[in-house]
């Protein structure tokens, strides 16, 4: 049975038909075509649907849509602005962390989050904050060294956090 | 994959929640975070026709409850294991809770989600449409996969926080068809890998409540996988250590392993060699040797029961060192 | 920087399972539950029934035209179907399928399909299989002498006299190696969209290795011409050599959307993905070296058997270039090799990322360190005494040209100071500490293009009116980063930055053809094609300045998207200026380049598969490569704490690239070394996800250095030759870990995974033989 709720998506309101058993991920990627949160397992075990739900990092494979309304939804598409890319975007470029970039949305979204609460993070609790975000290409290292130098970036930027 | 149709109902109270469980009674299935439920959903291996989600329940913070740690049962793993009150008093549990799937999943993830748990099996933990394809005890059928001329199911209880809140002599609130009840946690585990928790489907778990200790303690959680992170444990171990005010002779110990069986189980050999003791390495040496006798493993997901036995060795000494550094010094 | 960096990290890169086209339906395919078996009847009528179905297809509605990963009309004639019709091999073959307007109705449908099968007796094991009592999967293939049966192909080579070489020697070792199964894990699945216009055009999405391949076997087995089969690019996320050949999936898709005039998408779950799809090729080695004592390798035999799957698919290719893998790094004067593709009830095997480089390096590396420990030599000199040379002829006809090889292993153990740190955890007393470091050597070759159907690479560079550039490629990014490493050369030719240069890539209707990702040919096939293209295109705009500014083009210079006469630099010509001035001169000539490239350019064939008579490619890249490893000796976990990679690519044309692409397979390596195993029982996967099957996490990154040594260099105008990156430096790895594991602990182990319990089990062995050999 369908019913109609409302969600907050990227500071953008969007009504949506849903089933109960519509996942936020398929409202995202079929319904609003926001296909940059991916499904690469579809069980919560690889990290490629990362999505932040009020600013914390969550798997929108294993979300109801109609548990998520009333809440701050973030996905990859709502990173960057007007003011271009995030200090996160730009570390993973210039370090070389994106091969394939399929595991990227949901690496950077978790960096994103784990910067946001710790803005000095140490080798373990990288570790901690990443070791549910599979990549098959990078092997992790330039991932590592991304994130050191956006934390560096963040920790010299101006309180806005650019 | 998909997820099969149901109903979704969003109770806003716990006397909202336990008055649709007692209207659907076996129909209806509670859902905290969802990070177990929805994959076995995908699995085919439940499809209830109601989902009384909790997530706009309130959540209470811990707090003291007469010498009590009260815990709501809708806790994230992640708050868990960052709540300082937990920390000050229970520090095993927030190890156990940061030990627990990923980061997102800890976000989503509850305490009481993993005390409750389904046990787990290769075999079983897969869509069956052409594998398995007939059903095996667990899933309400007449063969085990895993051990095929076995007469019984083989699943093992692997949640990281259980085994901490049997050390620490915990215990769980349970609104069962709507009326209190206070169960001890070895008392909430039946040991059958069919229906690993005492829970009907009527119950509701609300809160975990841990005895304050005031005296000189030291716990620890230990748990070994093969990757160190996103897998559930080969095996895992909580341990309590209490000493007298002499600062090391041992007063309590309190050691229970979990993983490999359908419940997680008190090690109390291995605690009785320990009580009365001075707490020393080669204590802690002759508690790992004794540890690996005290129990048969069940062999699960790849590991052999004699390899369980060799790493049981290892995290017994490993988290009773632990323990022991973390025992207040004058 | 990555041209398609900023689509990815901002989530804008479209994948195949991105895309939506009106009126798509949702595909799935219905797969057997027993690994050999007749088919008897399929019903599908209730299934066609189902609300919201427009389709449901079974063998009977194919073509029945047949397929394989290798196709030769009379050695191996293919034989792989879109759909079964009369047998299923393996647990999860494609019986079936259906396209529905939802995917619920899709699953309702195949719920309803009533296959009646026959089960038939099934084996898994490639021994068994080999027996003359076994089922027969295939019947062996007759050019087979020996009574084995499920014979998918042989290779055998010979070179030398091997039995006088072995009685020459003064040290003989013989052992055994085994493998496990593992698989390529690329995150995104495996999914194709197929929309089927009225009029009869074909056009494809999907996400693979190479659009032409695809299109070729697509185009036959649905019998429509190539033209009509239009197979374009969507970005792709990794391969590893998981999506190279035709894949049920897209065949149906493909079909379903002709039946049904519209699109049709299909996505493989990741359980379908782990239990019926392609995996990696286990091998078994048998390994007899003899060598003389001074480490001189005098004779080498080996068998190879390879676990194949149901079909033969890449199982004839790895046994022929485990033989290339042996020969390689190593001069070995008298070969003697078999290998044997089995036929097994197991799905279809693919290669993974070395394609039998780390299986056979891990086997050749592990027997010659044994070798030289025997012989008192280190490992480091055993290696250099037989490493190959510059300019070395191979047994097969190739040349290796610019070999760096005993330079990378000088190098790589002076950086490491392998020679100090070797032996050191053994010789310090058994007894003493948890925790035991080790270190490894390990060396492998790989080559870089091949030639293999379509068996060129072109490119077309063409001049925008802007002075701009477009550059058409069929070249696919797989993630190895293919797009920017083209456009690096075309921007070294033009003197243009890459940011101006627009790339289309990947369709086989508008891009000229390319080799595919998928033999390592990207930077020196499609490279060398690129740079041709934009030879072409700088003549062009040489030719029309010097007839503009009438001077003669040996006095020009190319810079900064402009040409001026020496000496003269305020003077120029802009390209935008050029490319007008040859439209206005020459007739309307917008100044286009196209350029080709063929490896083994005066060579017509491909090797035999069978007798590896024939050259095979003229860019061997060479690499040592050393390992050092952390056992914990009561748990037996361990962990790989550095690689280091002395390569030798030729010239590395982005640096960043190469070390991302290095980063990578050391963490492949190390997941074949430790944790990763496809765990099979009776043709099943009993560990079909991501929780059980251990690839690695961020927490077994591990530290990964290189050291460029180069050979090779590129100049402007002339070919270059740089060598291969992306697939051979898993192998080296790998082999130095097994070493590195013996050289901390002592425990020599014969198959991998190094799991904790085979470690476990081999130190309590090693315990057991102190105590005995301390008693007597």
């Amino acid at each position: 049975m369908k019913t109609i709720i409302e969600l907050r998506i990227n500071d953008e309101l969007f009504e949506l038909l849903v089933e109960p058993q519509t996942t936020l991920l398929e409202v995202l990627r079929d319904h609003l075509a926001l296909t940059g949160t991916k499904e690469a397992c579809g069980t919560g075990e690889c990290g490629a649907c990362t999505v932040l739900i009020n600013e914390k990092p969550k798997l929108a494979c294993l979300l109801l849509a109609a548990q998520c309304v009333n809440m701050k939804i973030t996905t990859i598409e709502g990173l960057a602005d007007d003011e271009g890319l995030t200090p996160v975007q730009q570390a993973f470029l210039e370090k070389g962390a994106v091969q394939c970039g399929f595991c990227t949305p949901g690496m950077v979204l978790t960096v994103t989050a784990l910067l946001n609460e710790c803005p000095n993070p140490t080798e373990h609790e990288i570790k901690k904050a990443l070791e549910g975000n599979f990549c098959r290409c990078t092997g992790y290292n330039k991932i590592v060294e991304a994130i050191h130098e956006a934390a560096a970036r963040l920790s010299t930027a101006s309180p806005s956090g650019r | 994959m998909l997820l099969p149709r149901f109903q979704l109902l969003q109770p806003k109270s716990i006397e909202q929640a336990t008055e649709l469980l007692g209207k659907h009674e076996a129909a209806a299935r509670i859902m905290a975070g969802g990070t177990d439920v929805l994959p076995r959903m995908k699995y085919g291996l439940e499809s209830p026709s109601y989902v009384i989600g909790l997530s706009n329940l309130p959540v209470f913070e811990p707090v003291d409850s007469d010498g009590f740690l009260l815990l709501d049962s809708l806790m994230s793993l992640t708050d868990v294991a960052r709540s300082e009150i937990i920390r000050q008093n229970a520090f095993g549990l927030a190890e156990a809770a940061y030990a627990v799937g990923s980061y997102q999943i800890r976000n989503m993830g509850t305490l009481g989600g993993n005390l409750c748990l389904e046990t787990r099996c290769m075999y079983y933990n897969q869509q069956h449409s052409y594998q398995f394809v007939e059903p095996c005890f667990k899933r309400n059928g007449d063969r085990c996969y895993f051990i095929p001329k076995g007469k019984q199911c083989w699943a093992v209880f692997v949640a990281d926080t259980a085994p901490v809140l049997f050390s620490l002599d915990a215990s769980v609130e349970v609104l069962s068809n709507g009326s209190p009840k206070r169960i001890p946690i070895d008392e909430f585990y039946t040991g059958n890998p069919l229906h690993p928790c005492t829970l009907s489907r009527q119950d509701l778990l609300v809160a975990v409540r841990i005895p304050i200790n005031s005296g000189l303690r030291g716990t620890a959680f230990s748990k070994f996988t093969i990757r160190g992170g996103l897998e559930f444990a080969a095996i895992n171990l909580a341990v309590v250590l209490d000493v007298q005010e002499d600062g090391s002779t041992c007063s309590n110990a309190r050691i229970t392993v979990g993983a490999v069986a359908a419940t997680p189980i008190r090690l109390k050999k291995t605690e009785s060699l320990l009580i009365g003791q001075k707490l020393s390495d080669d204590l802690f040496n002759d508690a790992g040797r004794t540890a690996a006798d005290e129990i048969r493993p069940i062999p699960h997901h790849g590991f052999s029961a004699s390899y369980l036995k060799a790493c049981l060795r290892s995290l017994t000494r490993d988290a009773l060192t632990s323990a022991c550094s973390r025992i207040p010094r004058h | 920087m990555r041209k398609d960096g900023p689509q990815k990290v901002t989530g804008k890169a479209m994948y195949t399972v991105d895309l939506r086209l009106p009126g798509m339906l949702a595909g799935r395919i219905l797969r057997s539950p027993h690994p050999h078996a007749r088919i008897l009847h399929i019903d599908a009528s209730r299934a066609a029934h189902v609300l919201g179905v427009k389709s449901v297809i079974t063998g009977s509605d194919t073509l029945g035209i047949k397929h394989a990963f290798v196709e030769s009309a009379r050695r191996y004639p293919p034989d792989q179907l879109g759909l079964a019709i009369d047998k299923v091999r393996f647990i999860g073959e494609e019986v079936a399928a259906v396209a529905a307007v939802d995917p619920y109705a899709a699953e309702e449908a195949l719920g309803l399909i009533q296959v009646d099968y026959e089960p038939l007796p099934a084996v898994f094991d490639p021994i068994e299989a080999m027996h003359p009592d076994a089922p027969e999967i295939h019947p062996t293939h007759p050019k087979v002498r020996e009574p084995f049966h499920n014979i998918g192909g042989k290779t055998e080579s010979e070179w030398g006299d091997v039995e006088r070489g072995f009685s020459q020697s003064d040290y003989i070792a013989e052992n055994c190696f085994e493998s496990q199964l593992r698989t390529h894990g690329y995150l995104e699945s495996q999914a194709t969209v197929a929309s089927y216009e009225l009029g009869g055009q074909l056009n494809v999405w999907t996400s693979s290795q190479g659009a032409f391949i695809k299109r070729e076997k697509l185009a036959r087995t649905l019998g429509l011409p190539l033209s009509a089969v239009r197979v374009q690019k969507a970005y792709v996320g990794g391969a590893f050599g998981g999506k190279i050949d035709l894949f049920s999936h897209e065949y149906c898709a493909a079909l379903l959307s002709m039946k049904t005039s519209r699109p049709v998408k299909i996505m493989a779950t990741r359980e379908e993905i782990f239990t019926a799809y392609r995996h990696s090729q286990p091998l078994r080695i048998e390994l007899r070296t003899g060598v003389k004592s001074d480490g001189t390798l005098m004779a080498q035999q080996l068998r190879v058997i390879n676990n194949c799957g149901a079909y033969r698919g890449s199982g004839i290719v790895i046994v022929f270039l485990a033989w290339g893998f042996a020969m390689l790094p190593y001069r070995v004067q008298n070969l003697k090799y078999e290998g044997y593709a089995v036929y097994t009830n197991n799905p279809v095997r693919a290669p993974q990322r070395g394609h039998g480089a780390p299986k056979m390096r891990f086997a050749i590396e592990s027997q010659l360190d044994m070798i030289a420990e025997e012989l008192k030599l280190d490992p480091v000199e055993i290696r250099l005494k037989n490493a190959r040379q510059p300019h070395e002829q191979l047994p097969n006809g190739d040349n290796v040209h610019n070999c760096g090889l005993s330079e990378c292993i000088r190098k790589v153990a002076d950086h490491t100071q392998f020679l100090t740190k070797y032996g050191h955890s053994r010789k310090v007393a058994a007894s003493n500490g948890r925790f035991r470091r080790g270190i490894g050597m390990g060396v492998s070759a790989y080559f870089g293009g091949a030639l293999i159907y379509p068996n060129s690479s072109s490119v077309i560079v063409k001049m925008n009116d802007d002075g701009t550039v477009t550059m058409l490629t069929g070249a696919l990014d797989i993630g190895q980063g293919a797009e920017t490493i083209l456009s690096q050369i075309v921007a070294e030719e033009l003197r243009l930055p890459v940011e101006e240069i627009q790339v289309m890539a990947g369709d086989t209707e508008t891009t000229p053809v390319d080799i595919g990702q998928w033999i390592s040919g990207g930077a020196y096939v499609s490279g060398n094609a690129a740079r041709e293209a934009a030879s072409r295109v700088r003549e062009k705009l040489l030719e029309i300045a010097a007839e503009v500014m009438q001077a003669r083009s040996e006095h020009l210079v190319v810079e900064d998207k402009s040409v001026y006469v020496k000496g003269s630099p305020s003077q120029r010509l802009s390209y935008q200026e050029l490319v007008a001035a040859s439209v206005r001169k020459n007739r309307g000539d917008p100044v286009i380049g196209q350029g080709h490239w063929r490896i083994m350019r005066d060579e017509p064939n491909p090797p035999s598969l069978a007798t590896t008579k024939g050259r095979w490619s003229e860019n061997y890249a060479f690499d040592a490569q050393v390992a050092e490893v952390e056992v914990d000796t009561e748990t037996g976990l361990v962990r790989l704490l550095r690689a280091v990679t002395a390569h030798d690519c030729g010239f590395p044309i982005n640096p960043l690239l190469v070390e991302g692409q290095i980063d990578g397979q050391v963490s492949m390596a190390l997941g074949h070394a430790f944790m990763e195993e496809v765990l099979m029982k009776e043709g099943r996967t009993l560990n079909p996800s991501w929780l059980d099957y251990h690839m690695p996490c961020i927490h077994n990154l591990a530290l990964s250095e290189h050291i460029d040594v180069i050979t090779e260099s590129y100049e402007s105008g002339r070919p270059y030759r740089t060598k291969e990156v992306g697939e051979g430096y898993v192998s080296g790895i790998l082999a130095a870990i097994g070493n590195a594991v013996y050289d901390a602990v002592g425990v020599r182990l014969y198959s991998t995974p190094f799991t904790p319990e085979k470690i476990l089990k081999g130190l309590a062995k090693q315990r057991k033989r102190v105590d005995d050999a301390a008693r007597d």
